[in-house]
């Protein structure tokens, strides 16, 4: 389809059945969009053409990759400093496991039971060491534990294994030349001066209709996503690190990250995810699903190898244990970004996209209903029932509100 | 007679009924009258923290304006009304407080948002009166 504006229509049109889908099935528009771009290629595909929707063209890419961007500086921005401050010396321990296991034993499985070569094996290292924060943080929420100390810890740790999985993407398939010294020196002088120039150049010029605040954003984002192209690293590695570094003083600035959702959700991610779901081969899926199956066992079996340990080491009863564990085990974005990452520079082919990519959903869904369904440990959660009264008299006046959200 | 009721309130038209029922019920009996609104629809397997709080805030958003609503159209009967919000699964969340709260009328709409859902999977409406503590008025 050669005229931009009905392409464009197409696309925001999948968009907006994905998230009808979302709202009618009760999960995330992400989720919705990947299994939509899957499901919208292969129709028009074999009707029209396989080049139809469209994802490979230069403008669906920037846009998708803008997307990716900003949902990683979003993700990195989220960070609670003062919980990590907390909890470090347990998330650092536990963040680390839960990234290190997976991504040797990932690695591993992809080598030596699959037959992959090194570099796609080391992909899928990396696409399956992923902890989906935003899946923990929504049952953490939904559960209560976001309040206490064992859901908050969960949370910190998280980030460090996200962390540990963006620089293993920058870094693992970088050529290691000057570029990529001149890529970590500068990385490392924007990361020193933008946590104390950002937030007081917000205070003095901030706040305007102009949203002078999206555009700075964007310009580090832009900037050092193309610097580390150019060094041969990946453009989500600098969002993510700078998303925390800003978490502070951005990350607290909730009109600001409200705008910027908008602008992500509303244009940039649909076209991130269902292009990521339009790269997904069902016949591929079809042909071999005990790749996937091998792919899923890997990374439940090293994550439970890391990260069990890890939690018991910090007092946790076995059950509270297996409930950590299940819920670090989950992943969705980071997964995806990794493994479009592969696909993009040819480290993996369209059929091990499409095992990852499905393992990669799988993950985010079969733990989450593990965990809730058997292991949820119940007496961590805060209490919220109203205490039974004895009767009382009713007075004339109009009643309170008791929340317990 | 009922002392302490409870409403199960969604701001669906059956939730409406249930909840005129209740206040009509608690101004005559002088009883204790309560809504519990079940948060649910948060999204799964969201891709960012992002998306989740900004689910959460416009649920948050529309359940103060309901049980604000409710409490309002309480008062103006004379009646006071204490308003619960919660997250988790209606039928469970409904039930659980019913038992813990120590209520002995349960008043709920016999439809809440979703017919379809509801016809197809089975009525809240149906489980909540096969597992509630107390006596359950269906409001239509």
């Amino acid at each position: 389809m050669e005229n931009v504006w009905f392409l464009a229509a197409v696309w925001v049109g999948l968009a907006l059945i994905a998230t009808l889908l979302a709202i009618w099935f009760k999960i995330s528009t992400a989720l919705s969009e990947i299994v939509v771009g899957t499901v919208a290629q292969f129709i028009i595909g074999a009707i029209v053409g396989p080049a139809a929707l469209g994802s490979s063209s230069a403008w669906v890419s920037f846009l998708a990759g803008t997307g990716a961007i900003v949902l990683t500086f979003l993700a990195g921005a989220e960070l609670d400093p003062d919980v990590f401050r907390v909890k470090w010396k347990e998330s650092l321990v536990v963040g680390l496991a839960s990234f290190g296991a997976p991504f040797l034993g990932a690695a591993a499985a992809a080598r030596w039971l699959l037959g992959w070569e090194v570099g796609a094996s080391w992909l899928a290292g990396v696409a399956l060491s992923t902890t989906s924060v935003a899946v923990v943080y929504a049952v953490m929420l939904e559960l209560g534990f976001n309040t206490t100390e064992y859901g908050k810890a969960m949370l910190a740790a998280c980030f460090v294994t996200d962390l540990g999985t963006v620089l293993a993407l920058g870094l693992i398939f970088s050529p290691f030349t000057l570029r990529t010294l001149i890529f970590v020196v500068t990385c490392g002088a924007l990361f020193a001066i933008l946590p104390i120039v950002t937030p007081r150049f917000f205070r003095r010029y901030g706040g305007r209709v102009s949203e002078l605040e999206t555009k700075f954003i964007l310009l580090a984002l832009f900037a050092m996503g193309g610097l580390a192209i150019w060094a041969g690293s990946e453009a989500v590695l600098p969002a993510y690190v700078i998303g925390m570094l800003l978490a502070g003083s951005v990350g607290r600035d909730h009109r600001l990250i409200r705008r910027l959702r908008t602008l992500t959700f509303g244009l940039l991610t649909p076209f991130y995810f269902i292009r990521a779901g339009s790269f997904v081969s069902l016949p591929a899926l079809a042909a071999a699903p005990m790749v996937f199956v091998v792919l899923f066992f890997a990374k439940m079996v090293s994550k439970l190898a890391g990260v069990f340990p890890a939690v018991r080491a910090f007092r946790y009863a076995p059950q509270e244990g297996l409930y950590y564990t299940l819920m670090m085990s989950t992943g969705l974005t980071f997964g995806t970004i990794s493994a479009l990452f592969g696909l993009g520079h040819g480290i993996i082919d369209a059929g091990q996209y499409s095992h990852l990519v499905a393992t990669v959903i799988g993950s985010a869904v079969i733990p989450t209903l593990i965990a809730n369904a058997f292991f949820m440990p119940v007496h961590l959660r805060p209490s919220e029932l109203p205490e039974a009264e004895p009767v009382r008299e009713v007075p004339a006046a109009a009643g309170k509100e008791a929340e317990n959200v | 007679m009922f002392r302490r009721i409870l409403v199960a309130y969604d701001g669906s038209e059956g939730a409406r009924a249930a909840l005129r029922r209740g206040i009509e019920l608690a101004k005559a009996l002088g009883a204790e009258l309560y809504t519990i609104s079940v948060e649910e629809h948060l999204p799964h397997y969201a891709a960012s923290i992002s998306e989740v709080k900004a689910a959460k805030e416009e649920i948050d958003d529309y359940f103060h304006t309901l049980t604000k609503q409710a409490r309002d159209q309480a008062a103006m009967n004379g009646v006071e009304l204490e308003t619960v919000i919660r997250q988790g699964h209606e039928v469970e969340t409904i039930v659980t407080m019913a038992k813990e709260g120590s209520f002995d009328l349960l008043v709920i709409g016999y439809h809440g948002h979703s017919r379809i859902f509801e016809r197809t999977m089975g009525s809240t409406a149906q489980s909540i009166v096969r597992l509630a503590p107390c006596p359950v008025l269906v409001a239509k």
